[in-house]
């Protein structure tokens, strides 16, 4: 048993609100090794969020640990790359600037020629060809969207934290997306943290999938997807497998997503 | 598109019209009153085309000069200590009081302790022009750099950046759209502040020539002096805008 990537030891948070104290993740346990591809799906406020910000160690946990090959996450977790909801891209940079910028970083010494290269290779990936030179005030959301995870995806971080990165996207392009998540993800042998609404997003791409609670957020059901990978992102859905486990986890879900509407 | 282009010529047009009909009034002003506090737009031009053969290139070199290097000294300054005060809200808040206490000095009280501080040539004006310009440029950028988008930093920090990287490729570009506009408003002050220095003593350029002039009652000069200074704004203001709108061609772009 390899250790674990990722673990989360009675992690909590709480949120001061108007001068009151709101709980918005009970005390939870998860642990995920490495090279896990695990999502974690819930109702709105149920505290997704919130466990990717304290792996990045972007907050802190009320109580309990979280911890990152064995040690706790104390300050920012430079060893995750982090696909935030809302796209952090800088308004100043064109598209291709602005996937470029990791790599001009001088922890990742990259020559010009070969940055080029993998931007490119990554323009390319996301289909943002043709639109290298806009900047993100003229780009719709989707676009803007797969200019990030380009962003993320180019330093291959060893860890991936994604937080409903392709809610903007149609259908189509969702599929494609997931496609090349899947291939680049397994083939680089990433740990990845996946928050998700989308059940058969989560089904279609991760070992694990972990249910949530509404607010307070805490575990409800975890369930290992038993399909073979790589599997086909488009035909997935089609299987008998891929059905059974999505009934059995919308069962969980449902009660969750309706009180979470009633708050 | 035929429309606008209508629509802009008309706007010329109109433009065109009152530019000449002021200098025409004021010139049948003139002849009709025959008053010398008046003067006239003829003889205004006969008067810049006499200095225009004795010296006037100097006295405008003088004055250029003086704008030119305080701007750049006043807004490196500025953006400097505005792009590290603004990241360092403790040290600002030590510093505020004293900052405010020297804006709260008039401009103009100053100029006669720099011309003995400094003599009768350019130098007094380049500090003036450096101070107005310095304060205008650090409090525009102080705003910016303390209003950069955090999760901006938080997202390069991720990536591994180090905090200088992060000052380069987040804070200062972020500020760049609250520094051009604190140059757009210094611009003005500038010229005011080299006039002003002139004025009060020195021994060249455009407050020299309106001071002259002024002293002798020669209102000719007096307003042959003014059309060269509004030149000079014009000239300024319309370079600065031209500036900007390089600098930030990405908002043009999101508009």
């Amino acid at each position: 048993m390899p250790p674990d990537k990722i673990q989360l030891i009675g992690a909590s948070r709480d949120f001061e609100a108007r001068g009151r104290r709101v709980q918005a993740l009970q005390p939870i346990d998860l642990s995920i090794q490495p090279a896990e591809f695990v999502a974690l799906v819930g109702p709105s406020g149920c505290g997704k969020s919130t466990i990717l910000n304290m792996v990045a160690g972007l907050l802190g946990p009320t109580s309990g640990t979280v911890a990152y090959d064995g040690l706790p996450v104390t300050g920012l977790n430079q060893r995750v790359g982090y696909m935030t909801q809302k796209d952090t891209l800088l308004p100043w940079r064109d598209v291709e600037a602005n996937i470029r910028i990791a790599l001009e970083l001088q922890c990742r010494p990259t020559s010009r020629a070969d940055a080029a290269a993998k931007v490119r290779e990554m323009i390319e990936l996301v289909g943002l060809k043709g639109f290298e030179h806009h900047y993100p005030g003229e780009l719709s959301g989707g676009m803007r969207k797969r200019a990030a995870l380009a962003r993320t995806l180019i330093y291959e971080p060893e860890t991936l934290l994604m937080d409903e990165p392709f809610a903007a996207l149609d259908a189509q392009l969702r599929l494609v997306m997931l496609d090349q998540l899947q291939f680049l993800t397994r083939s680089r042998q990433m740990t990845v943290l996946f928050v998700t609404h989308d059940l058969g997003e989560a089904i279609t791409l991760a070992d694990r999938v972990v249910v949530m609670s509404a607010r307070p957020g805490r575990i409800r059901a975890i369930r290992k997807v038993p399909i073979e990978r790589p599997l086909d992102v488009f035909t997935a859905r089609f299987s008998s497998v891929f059905a059974k486990l999505h009934e059995e986890l919308w069962d969980e879900l449902k009660d969750e997503v309706t009180k979470g509407t009633d708050l | 598109m035929a429309d606008r282009a209508r629509t802009t010529g008309g706007i010329l047009a109109w433009q065109g019209v009152i530019a000449l009909s002021i200098p025409a009034v004021w010139e049948a002003t003139w002849r009709l009153t025959g008053s010398t506090w008046i003067s006239a737009p003829s003889l205004v031009a006969v008067r810049l085309a006499a200095w225009a053969s004795d010296g006037l290139a100097e006295h405008i070199a003088t004055t250029a000069e003086e704008i030119a290097t305080g701007l750049a000294i006043g807004c490196a300054c500025g953006v400097l200590c505005g792009l590290v005060l603004g990241r360092m809200p403790i040290l600002a808040g030590i510093l505020r009081p004293i900052i405010v206490a020297l804006y709260s000095v008039p401009l103009i009280s100053l100029a006669p302790l720099f011309i003995m501080l400094f003599g009768l040539g350019q130098l007094p004006q380049i500090v003036l022009v450096g101070i107005v310009v310095f304060f205008l440029i650090f409090f525009n950028t102080f705003a910016g750099a303390e209003a950069v988008d955090e999760d901006l930093i938080r997202t390069l920090r991720l990536m591994g950046a180090t905090r200088s990287e992060v000052f380069r490729k987040v804070i200062a570009p972020a500020s760049i759209v609250w520094i051009t506009g604190g140059l757009k408003v210094a611009l003005p002050y500038a010229l005011v502040a080299a006039t002003t220095g002139e004025m009060l003593g020195s021994r060249g350029g455009i407050g020299f020539l309106l001071n002259g002039a002024a002293q002798q009652f020669d209102m000719t000069s007096l307003y042959a002096a003014m059309v060269i200074l509004m030149l000079l704004g014009i000239l300024t203001s319309a370079s600065a805008a031209r500036l900007e709108s390089w600098l930030l061609r990405w908002r043009h772009a999101a508009g």
